[in-house]
């Protein structure tokens, strides 16, 4: 009678083995996050490293001089002339040339469609035309007595600009944990619909509730066992995210030089971060389900939470919003702002102090609301 | 001894305009059940019988009224009380993953039996109920019969010293019926006090030592089945409850 609670939480975790779509759910969606952090790398790796024959036949409708033809085989451009205009169109329509360039006295204009490889070729005439028109400006200073170097390089400018680890790295680790987060929810959605409104349709929430238990274990049973399945999830992603991040650190070379591995200190704490909110999730989770009739209105209340769940991350890192005393005190927003400061290396232990305390009072007041809520005639008949 | 007095549960329901209305399913429901007593509660099919075995069970909460058993009440021991009760309804699910011993087992240490007892008490009830054939079984494997004995033995399990049935041979066979019967009569036997809601009044007129029948949720006779065949001049519970109503219902 005293370990009614352990009695509950060993009933939920047997009925949640036994069931196949909460094992899949559980251990299948992990299985996208090597996927996720190998696509998304191999995207970056294609895009900074695309070789240059892809996109450097430039047509041009006019002779060029010697001169102007090594300059442009230098800037890696190779040139294909064309006599006329009609001609280049054509080139260019049936993909010979990758972008051509028309001269009009002294106006020359670069043509092209809105392309990557446009882009890439843009950006690659652009430099030719900047280091020719160098070249025009030093010979007409020299043909002047005047000296170049004084005119052209009047200033310097010199860079120092603190730049990131590895962008891209921090990049992957961030939507990589956004998608850890999305796991989760999912995998703690499955369960606490099954658990609450599932075992209300099956009927056998009636027979559970003339057992000589309280409300407060069965509650407390059903919140432990579907945290427990979110954590689950979330440790199998999270070392996913790991072994994955270890492969693409020798599969490509835009990690180069950098370390992916995680010190152990940022190891620990991302993984506080991630109980941490398999623990709140859960907690919604059951509080939103526990409401419904059926499984199927359940799932239609839960999944506004799914979005909700990875929404405020996704924007805070895309418009960069920085980590604060105040931001942790957030939910949902303050587990992605500091799994990003921790995976970067930035230790905030007063920040993580302030998440976990305003997850535990958040999980207290809804776990309190249910277990007033969770009398027989509510939950069964929702009266 | 379970008193029951002067129970009243009232629901909003929407009348044809779509407006609310209240309504009593229960109205002032009054009886005893003694120990060892096995009592009928009959009527017809939304008459309140299982409101109100539902309210004794604890799952439903008056409106009005109070339930005592033995002292105790739902207000102050709603865990004790729910320990010294079993409920069986013919639409009472149990959990289709688990094995019958599973369940069983589950159940025990619910109820608090320790691991020795909990283990001669399945062993005898699995005899007694003819359950050793599927007791490793899953139960989503076993027939609608053998699904409800596996109910019946959950009820067992924890020896409890009250019954509340409600409907529990409803859908059956004939022979699954007749083993919910057996049951209640042996349970009879062991000083059990037991509330048999059915709509079959014959079955009800064989085993039930005082029956009380309800319709629109208030008692119209109660007695024993002979007071009630006598008080009407009839000579079964089925015509006894016609008379009583008039005549102008015939469901059941």
């Amino acid at each position: 009678m005293k370990n009614n609670l352990w009695n509950i939480l060993k009933k939920e975790l047997r009925e949640m083995f036994n069931d196949k779509k909460s094992l899949s759910m559980m251990l299948i969606i992990p299985i996208m996050i090597p996927l996720l952090i190998i696509g998304m790398s191999a995207l970056f790796e294609a895009q900074i490293n695309k070789p240059l024959e892809e996109y450097n036949q430039i047509g041009f409708n006019y002779e060029m001089s010697e001169e102007e033809k090594k300059l442009a085989q230098d800037s890696g451009i190779s040139v294909n002339y064309y006599e006329s205009l009609e001609k280049i169109e054509n080139a260019y329509q049936e993909g010979e040339i990758d972008l051509y360039v028309t001269k009009e006295d002294n106006l020359y204009t670069i043509h092209g469609d809105d392309n990557e490889t446009t882009s890439y070729a843009g950006s690659l005439v652009e430099s030719y035309f900047n280091t020719y028109k160098e070249y025009l400006q030093t010979e007409y200073l020299t043909d002047n007595n005047i000296a170049s170097d004084d005119v052209i390089n009047i200033i310097n400018v010199k860079k120092d600009i603190k730049e990131a680890d590895n962008f891209y790295a921090s990049y992957i680790t961030n939507y990589a944990f956004l998608f850890i987060i999305m796991a989760i929810t999912v995998s703690a959605t499955y369960p606490a619909t099954d658990t609450t409104a599932g075992e209300k349709e099956r009927g056998t929430l009636e027979t559970l509730l003339t057992f000589p238990i309280k409300s407060k274990d069965i509650i407390i049973g059903k919140f432990l066992s579907v945290s427990l399945s979110s954590i689950i999830t979330g440790l199998i992603s999270f070392i996913l995210m790991l072994i994955s991040l270890v492969i693409v650190q020798d599969m490509f070379t835009i990690y180069e030089g950098v370390n992916l591995m995680l010190p152990s200190a940022s190891f620990i704490f991302a993984l506080i971060v991630i109980i941490a909110y398999s623990f709140l999730i859960s907690g919604l989770c059951i509080a939103i389900a526990s409401k419904c009739k059926t499984f199927k209105e359940a799932q239609s209340a839960l999944t506004p939470l799914t979005f909700i769940s990875f929404f405020p991350g996704m924007i805070a890192f895309m418009i960069n919003v920085k980590s604060s005393l105040l931001l942790a005190l957030v939910p949902f927003l303050n587990f992605t702002l500091l799994f990003t400061d921790i995976t970067a290396g930035n230790i905030n232990i007063l920040e993580i102090e302030v998440m976990l305390v305003s997850t535990i009072i958040i999980i207290g007041v809804t776990l309190y609301i249910i277990i007033k809520q969770y009398k027989s005639e509510k939950v069964l008949f929702n009266e | 001894m379970l008193t029951v007095k002067n129970l009243k549960k009232k629901f909003v329901r929407y009348n044809k305009k779509k407006q609310k209305e209240e309504f009593y399913a229960d109205n002032g429901i009054t009886f005893q059940a003694k120990e060892g007593e096995i009592i009928g509660i009959l009527g017809p099919n939304g008459a309140g019988k299982t409101t109100l075995l539902r309210m004794i069970a604890g799952i439903l909460e008056p409106t009005e009224g109070e339930i005592d058993f033995d002292g105790l009440t739902y207000q102050k021991d709603e865990i004790k009380i729910k320990k010294s009760i079993a409920y069986l309804s013919g639409n009472t699910k149990i959990y289709n993953t688990f094995s019958t011993y599973q369940l069983l087992k589950m159940c025990c240490d619910i109820y608090g039996v320790d691991k020795e007892t909990s283990e001669k008490r399945i062993k005898k009830i699995a005899d007694t109920l003819h359950m050793n054939e599927f007791l490793y079984n899953k139960i989503e494997k076993l027939s609608t019969g053998q699904t409800q004995r596996v109910n019946i033995a959950r009820c067992m399990v924890h020896n409890p010293k009250y019954y509340i049935l409600d409907e529990a041979t409803s859908g059956l066979d004939i022979i699954s019926s007749q083993v919910i019967l057996d049951f209640i009569k042996k349970e009879k036997k062991q000083k059990k006090t037991i509330l048999y809601s059915t709509h079959y009044m014959e079955e009800a007129e064989n085993i039930c030592d005082y029956v009380i029948m309800i319709n629109k949720g208030i008692i119209i006779q109660e007695g024993t089945p002979d007071e009630i065949k006598k008080k009407t001049k009839t000579t079964n519970l089925r015509d006894a409850f016609f008379t009583l109503i008039g005549g102008d219902q015939h469901e059941e």
